[in-house]
């Protein structure tokens, strides 16, 4: 029997709109779940999806994705790379997961969401099909981890993160409650697929595969990289939307979505990515520095494909370009020092060699970061192990939820942007943060950052014990260094040196 | 760099895929300079991904890429180890084309 092409059929067969009799448009399509943009659906019947797929066909390919997945962590589970990787490399998984794995499960929830309130035919396609690639994804990467949970109790973070209060899971909760779990499908299509999966998870599933290929962790790199075919295709449910949009006279709401959800995965990549990168993953494994990671995968090209679609850069681009080169350092440098409130262990990744690189990928690291540091390994060298913890809590943005924070040295130019709205005072660690939050004051205003909890006297009793109980790491979750300070020994060495001199 | 410098890197023309490494990636890499005669095809491989890209447009032959692995090979398969892309991308039943509407 002839089968007929794909594309013989596949326009007519995903065509499924039709006039509702019994319930008006807005019944079927309430406008709060669909988008209020005020389109029909004819508007959106113009909608066609670039990267077309079939449902067999979907069968077919991720059955061999899946194969070849499971295959390569079968082949090499009694390799052992777990138990001999850098304990660095150990917490790169674990932050990875923690941060990672249930939130697919999210990301299918806010795909059945266009699947069904999508007014673009085409878009429900696709979303039927995204929706179930987020699933596999939460799947593997809860089954993946899973192995090592008997031999690391921070590796159950992989499960559990999603269902504490830890810090960095309350920022990134933040984060994709705002793009993806409380956002009509249209926006979702564009601040999720668009801005945040053809631009932001290539960071963390293609850049980082290569660490981990350089690392030797095939497993790892096997993995996140064959999640990213998946998120390639179903990523392009955005662009087609944002056409229709623009041939609306909706650019200007189109780009908000853009500019919101791009700041909000800049901010949470910085405490996630740049650490790892540039201070977890062992030297001699670091494929290219985190900036020259943003520079290929957001600037050079999710920027530029923004620009294909008749949308404009940000516009905080120069701000965005300039905090390139910084923000992440102050993420490390406040996690390592709060290493006792993550659910991994922080590498510190300062011993001269690693400096050396830091000075060569960002040059003047060594007077701005490095003077911090330097108190920091003082302290740690002379045994003053006290001042090498915290005593008290940093300040946190009300948008990002992260440390607010400037580049320590000569230039030293920390800032608060406060905004007063309905009587409360709010705190915000850039001026972004801060217009994204005047976008919509009632979409935010209700939330309380971790800092904000403390104040009000949530978290009991008022120190490091209550906010570890508060964030439920419990004993032997809590963060220390990666290495137990092992890299103290080369400092102390210097200092002998020097004294022999 | 400093940022002025940084800020350009979005004024390219370069479109294509990004490659899981592996024999798939290997007969792209040779369709790619196949069906674009005449065309500069860029390989940087980063061992975990391969990216192929070309000034503008590139087009993926599915016949072409099937003649290269020597093995069946449906267009659709391509997705399997296509990872990521550079441009908008247009896929047929025989073809898939990576382009941009601008030239920068």
């Amino acid at each position: 029997m002839a089968v007929l092409n794909r594309m013989d059929w596949y326009d007519l067969a995903r065509s499924t709109n039709w006039t509702p009799k019994y319930v008006a448009e807005d019944e079927l399509f309430p406008p709060k779940l669909s988008g209020e943009f005020g389109l029909p659906l004819t508007a959106w019947e113009e909608y066609d999806e670039p990267y077309k797929q079939t449902y067999p066909e979907y069968v077919k390919v991720q059955r061999e994705k899946d194969a070849g997945a499971y295959s390569v962590k079968a082949a090499l589970e009694r390799s052992r790379i777990f138990e001999n990787a850098d304990p660095g490399w150990k917490s790169v998984m674990k932050a990875h997961y923690g941060a990672i794995a249930r939130g697919e499960y999210a990301a299918a929830s806010a795909e059945a969401r266009m699947m069904r309130f999508s007014k673009a035919p085409g878009m429900r396609n696709m979303a039927t099909l995204g929706c179930m690639d987020e699933i596999r994804h939460g799947q593997m990467q809860l089954y993946f981890p899973h192995e090592h949970v008997a031999k690391d109790r921070q590796m159950d973070w992989a499960f559990k993160a999603y269902d504490t209060n830890e810090w960095a899971m309350i920022a990134a909760r933040h984060f994709f409650d705002d793009i993806m779990m409380t956002r009509d499908a249209i926006s979702v299509s564009i601040m999720l697929t668009f801005s945040f999966e053809t631009g932001f998870t290539n960071m963390q599933f293609l850049g980082l595969a290569a660490d981990a290929a350089e690392a030797g962790d095939h497993t790892f790199a096997n993995l996140i990289s064959s999640i990213q075919t998946d998120e390639s295709r179903h990523a392009q449910i955005g662009g087609p939307a944002l056409k229709v949009l623009i041939a609306n006279g909706q650019k200007q709401e189109a780009q908000k979505r853009v500019d919101i959800a791009l700041w909000g995965a800049w901010k949470l990549f910085s405490v996630l990515t740049g650490p790892i990168m540039d201070y977890y993953t062992p030297l001699e494994h670091r494929k290219q520095s985190f900036k020259e990671f943003m520079e290929e995968w957001i600037v050079a090209q999710f920027e530029r494909a923004l620009t294909d679609m008749g949308l404009d850069l940000p516009w905080y681009w120069d701000i965005f370009l300039k905090d390139l080169s910084e923000t992440h350092h102050g993420m490390h440098m406040g996690s390592y020092y709060w290493r006792p409130t993550v659910w991994w262990n922080p590498s510190a990744g300062i011993t001269p060699a690693e400096r050396d690189w830091l000075e060569e990928k960002y040059p003047g690291w060594n007077d701005t970061w490095g003077q911090c540091w330097d108190v920091i390994i003082d302290n740690v060298v002379d045994g003053n192990m006290a001042k090498a913890y915290p005593e008290t809590l940093p300040y946190v943005c009300n948008m990002c939820q992260l440390p607010i924070l400037g580049t320590p040295g000569k230039g030293w130019n920390v800032k608060d942007y406060p905004l007063e709205y309905q009587g409360r005072l709010y705190h915000f660690g850039s001026e972004v943060d801060r217009w994204v939050f005047e976008q919509e004051p009632e979409r935010y205003a209700g939330h309380l950052s971790i800092v904000d909890r403390f104040l009000a006297g949530m978290i009991q009793p008022m120190n490091l014990e209550g906010a570890l109980a508060y964030m439920n790491i419990g004993p032997g979750e809590c963060g220390d260094d990666a290495h137990n300070y092992a890299w103290a020994e080369v400092y102390r060495a210097l200092r002998a040196e020097r004294k022999a001199v | 760099m400093n940022t002025a410098v940084l800020g350009q890197a979005y004024r390219n023309n370069l479109v294509g895929p990004v490659m899981r490494a592996g024999d798939l990636a290997q007969a792209v890499i040779e369709a790619a300079r196949t069906d674009n005669p005449g065309k500069d095809i860029f390989v940087d491989d980063k061992r975990a991904y391969i990216r192929i890209h070309a000034e503008q447009e590139m087009i993926l032959r599915q016949a072409t890429i099937e003649e290269e692995l020597g093995r069946p090979f449906r267009m659709n398969d391509l997705e399997v180890d296509l990872s990521s892309f550079a441009g908008q991308i247009e896929s047929g039943d025989d073809s898939i084309r990576f382009y941009f509407v601008k030239k920068l």
